[in-house]
């Protein structure tokens, strides 16, 4: 391997952002400040002068069967402010067609489509959506305000009973939710009181602040509060016979009425026609199928300054199609729109099939901490191990010895950025020292380090041996499906090899990996980082505290937090309890200033004890684009939380700029 | 007769028994569940909610209880959550993947997996035999060197290569969607005209693709056979005596060769379903394979349980069949008779 001069291996975080061209867009995530705050009231652009039926329903109007648009829309729509957001005006009509690898995954339509009570803007401000606006008291007494007229899908109103009806109904009857409400609707393990006010207000009040609630309702995973209690009813026994709904359910091969229920109420699944939804688009097929069809949803509460009612495009297809074959049919020019299946290696393909096929490749960065990340496990079973892991020094000399420049090279075409796994530049958290502390390359100090713990014996190839004379040789158990992850550790085996540590790759599946790390089997995993790259104070730390199971650095400690102390173990290393401590200060402060201070000393904490060792972020999502489909950024991040993948940048307002190019595939 | 049925039915019994056996406990194998995996994938992607509907259909279904019981449950000689149900009684249970009764998901996928395989067997009949004729008939000329060459092509070269690599050029060449049994635009459509010509469009590739290396090992069997035959006194006698060229060799000799081939249809008739798994997985068919192949890493095990199962039935029941062709194809072969 061929060594680069020093001053080459200098972290290039500014030019490798601006190499990515990422300037103002992602920069804007800094100017943030009071205005978080006072964005929960209600919108002010002014409503439109007139309205404009969509000619997809103008014969249902006409025939009567559909009540026009005046009627259809709430008093008090979200008028989508298009202009000041650099997008225009469209026109309406047309379908969209994207790709899934198997129904199951039409569930990330519901977060692509992102509709939520309270949903991020492309500024990551958390904003009123379905709901008109919110009170917030101390995140203590929080009042939901509904938009008055508005309707589900069937036409049904969309009323506090909605909300009644699945939190008293639903959330709080054990039949339907065994383990009892989920957890962020509770604070210190108590349940909010509940009132309806009217039939647009309702209030959910807790003893103390729960900071959780509101950003849970914008996850990428919807929570739903509410349901179609209308729909809801006729599988519920309180509503309906207890007779008909067994045998109903037993014709449907299921074991009881709340088996049923819980079989038909999958709003986030699209998976039930039959359901009425709030979001852009209903499905309209279940399966099985090799396509599902999504149809504008006639009673949707968001509009244009025009007077058009969005979504503008009439239908999204999802054709079914094995996840392999996704770039091929990319490159045929068989889809429209694509992000969620697609990856950095697949751009060559999609490139090469642009021209002929009219369309774009979009390269957008992947927000996350590290695209690949190591975790030393701090749980691990293995007595030696354990003590090497939990030596703070074991892991800062693992990451010292990392080149992450030729990582970055080999890999990530040069446009990464090199260091830590740690939030993105352009966050508000972000410091430049979270990213390069213990995060540069230096083998020097990194064997220093190793001879100062005491790993000074080698084998004769010069591997170091452990205190019981094994050889420090690592299995880094991997998932197998991840490619990047496996070619990183690749070369991983020759930098650690430099510092007498063996590396060794062991892919296999997911599941396999993550029950062996419950158990506390594997040495070393390596994975994804962070999840969310891009917080504000407002988002929850979770990530960086000890409580998740699934978290590889120490699934013990999360077991332990996660079963109340049944299994695993309680956390015992120090600076690991600090983050425990920081965590519950989070959740019981209500003030941002505080919250973006303990974000910052948990950031820095990871950084000083390298819990994760991070290599190179800002991996390039590829996203297909048909040429004539605007209103869609050519340059923003990408994430699954917060962006909720390309859910922020509301795909409701995409349009087809001429009439000839909206029908679906013409051959 | 009837005495040799009854001893293989009853052999055919404890073969499937040992079959759903081992599939199950084999399919068990692996840490834990569908539901516990998806618990932790719902759990990873922040859906708390989600995982405690999962915890419910664990209850459900008995996946907490052992192994064995819940065999026993499944092929129906034990009472489960809601009295005796299992493959005894016609219940093939659930699959937690698709979220529905077994008989759905497998009925959906099964009637395109039969029309593939039936169209790749035809194919390869069809290609190999008058190919395997004419080159026993002229052993050693250029055209027996070239398709020796092909064939010997078309058993060396990987099936999935070959399907990404005719799929670009097909759609390149003649515009025809990639991957699927037909254009995505007639999924949810009747079947009309349109639609039955997309079919066919799309049946080219995976018979090639699958059918060809079946072709090429069975240019070479045949033609080895009819060798064998050709040289034999009989076939020697008959041309001597004047019976004309195509008549005397498709007599007698033919029928002979034809014989290893009558015994493997007890392995074509599973093959019709489980069949072409890699290919399809390549292709994107909607055929059995690619499912069972899903249900297996998946753990979604009354899903693959069953595709495993009606698998072993088709296969003892295509050996049976084999058998009694045989014996009326080949009078040399005698039925229990030592």
């Amino acid at each position: 391997m061929t060594r680069l001069p020093r001053s080459l291996n200098r972290p290039l975080t500014r030019r490798a952002f601006a190499k990515a061209g990422l300037g103002a867009a992602s920069l804007a995530l800094l100017a943030r400040g009071a205005e978080a705050q006072s964005a929960l009231g209600p919108s002010t652009m002014p409503l439109p002068s007139h309205w404009v039926e969509t000619p997809f329903f103008q014969k249902m109007v006409d025939a009567g069967k559909l009540p026009p648009i005046a009627e259809r829309v709430p008093k008090q729509p979200l008028v989508a402010d298009l202009k000041a957001r650099g997008r225009e005006i469209g026109k309406q009509g047309g379908e969209v067609i994207t790709l899934a690898a198997r129904a199951r995954d039409l569930r990330y339509f519901s977060a692509i489509a992102y509709n939520r009570l309270v949903g991020y803007d492309e500024k990551l401000v958390l904003r009123p959506d379905i709901l008109e606006s919110v009170d917030n008291q101390d995140d203590r007494v929080i009042t939901l305000h509904l938009r008055r007229g508005h309707r589900w899908s069937d036409g049904h109103p969309f009323t506090a009973e909605d909300f009644r009806y699945w939190w008293e109904d639903a959330a709080l009857n054990k039949a339907l939710f065994p383990a009892g409400p989920p957890i962020f609707m509770m604070i210190d393990g108590q349940l909010p009181t509940f009132t309806v006010i009217d039939e647009v207000t309702v209030r959910y009040e807790w003893p103390r602040s729960n900071p959780r609630f509101l950003p849970t309702l914008a996850l990428p995973r919807d929570p739903m509060i509410y349901r179609p209690a209308h729909y809801m009813k006729q599988f519920h026994t309180k509503y309906s016979d207890g007779e008909a709904l067994a045998q109903a359910a037993a014709r449907a091969k299921l074991k009881s009425w709340a088996a049923l229920h819980n079989r038909m109420d999958d709003m986030f699944e699209n998976s039930n026609p039959d359901i009425p939804t709030l979001g852009p688009w209903k499905i309209m097929n279940a399966s099985p199928a090799t396509r599902f069809v999504f149809e504008r949803n006639p009673y949707y509460h968001r509009v244009d300054e025009a007077g058009q009612q969005l979504p503008y495009t009439d239908k999204v297809i999802v054709d079914i199609a094995s996840a392999g074959l996704f770039p091929a049919k990319a490159n045929a020019g068989e889809v429209d729109f694509l992000a969620r299946g697609l990856s950095m290696p697949d751009i060559p393909v999609l490139k090469e099939g642009e021209k002929a096929q009219g369309y774009r490749t979009l390269l957008w960065p992947i927000a996350r901490g590290s695209q690949v990340a190591l975790y030393p496990n701090l749980t691990v079973a293995d007595p030696v191990w354990r003590k090497l892991n939990r030596d703070v020094r074991f892991r800062r000399a693992l990451s010292l010895g990392i080149d992450r420049h030729t990582i970055n090279n080999a890999i990530f075409f040069g446009l990464g950025q090199e260091g830590n796994n740690t939030v993105r530049e352009g966050s508000a958290m972000f410091e430049p020292d979270f990213r390069t502390r213990y995060g540069i390359y230096d083998p020097e100090a990194a064997n220093a380090l190793l001879d100062e713990i005491g790993l000074t014996e080698r084998r004769g190839d010069g591997t170091r041996l452990l205190s019981d004379g094994r050889p420090v040789e690592i299995v880094v158990e991997v998932d197998g499906e991840g490619g990047m992850t496996v070619d990183t550790l690749q070369l991983l085996v020759e930098f650690w090899r430099e510092i007498g540590v063996g590396l060794f790759i062991k892919p296999q599946d997911i599941n396999v990996l993550r029950n062996r790390a419950y158990a506390g089997l594997p040495v070393m995993v390596a994975g994804f980082g962070i999840d969310n790259a891009i917080p504000t104070a407002e988002m929850l730390p979770s990530e960086l505290a000890p409580i998740f199971q699934d978290n590889f650095a120490w699934p013990k400690w999360g077991q332990y937090i996660e079963t109340k102390g049944k299994n695993g173990e309680a956390c015992d290393v120090k600076e690991a309890k600090r983050l425990l401590e920081l965590y519950e200060s989070w959740l019981s402060t209500a003030d941002e200033g505080e919250q973006a201070k303990i974000w910052k000393e948990m950031l820095s904490n990871h950084a000083d004890q390298q819990w994760s060792i991070g290599t190179v972020a800002d991996a390039l999502q590829p996203i297909i684009l048909r040429e004539g489909l605007k209103n869609f950024p050519t340059k923003a991040v990408y994430s699954w939380d917060p962006t909720s993948l390309v859910g922020i940048y509301r795909v409701d307002e995409m349009y087809w700029d001429k009439a000839e190019r909206r029908v679906a595939q013409a051959l | 007769m009837i005495g040799f049925l009854a001893k293989r039915f009853a052999t055919m019994v404890g073969t499937l028994l040992l079959i759903s056996a081992l599939t199950f406990f084999i399919i068990k194998l692996p840490p834990g569940d569908f539901l516990s995996n998806q618990i932790a994938e719902l759990r990873s992607q922040g859906d708390a909610g989600a995982a405690a509907r999962a915890d419910f259909l664990i209850k459900q279904y008995g996946l907490d209880r052992p192994v064995w019981e819940q065999y026993l449950v499944w092929i129906g000689v034990m009472p489960g959550s809601n009295g005796y149900s299992g493959l005894l009684q016609g219940d093939w249970g659930w699959s937690f993947e698709y979220d529905k009764p077994v008989n759905q998901v497998v009925g959906d996928a099964l009637w395109l997996t039969l029309l593939l395989n039936l169209a790749t067997v035809a194919f390869v009949h069809i290609v190999a035999i008058p190919i395997a004729i004419y080159s026993a008939r002229r052993q050693y000329s250029i055209g027996d060197y070239a398709f020796t060459l092909l064939g010997y092509i078309g058993l060396a070269m990987p099936s999935f290569l070959l399907a990404l690599i005719m799929l670009y050029y097909m759609n390149r060449w003649f515009g025809i969607s990639i991957g699927g049994l037909y254009d995505s635009r007639y999924a949810n459509e009747p079947w009309t005209v349109d639609k039955v010509k997309s079919l066919l469009q799309h049946l080219i590739v995976p018979t090639l693709v699958i059918g060809l290396s079946g072709t090429a090992a069975m240019i070479r069997r045949m033609r080895a056979n009819l060798l064998d035959e050709l040289s034999k006194q009989y076939y020697v006698t008959a041309k001597a005596k004047g019976l004309p060229p195509t008549k005397a060799l498709l007599k007698y000799p033919f029928r002979m060769a034809l014989n290893p081939f009558v015994s493997d249809i007890g392995n074509l008739l599973p093959h019709l379903v489980s069949g072409s798994v890699l290919v399809s997985l390549v292709m994107s068919l909607p055929t059995v394979g690619p499912i069972l192949l899903a249900a297996l890493k998946s753990q979604d095990q009354f899903l693959a349980g069953f595709i495993l199962m009606f698998v072993a039935v088709l296969t003892v029941v295509g050996m049976l069949i084999s058998d009694l062709l045989l014996a009326w194809l080949d009078p040399r072969i005698r039925l229990g008779q030592r």
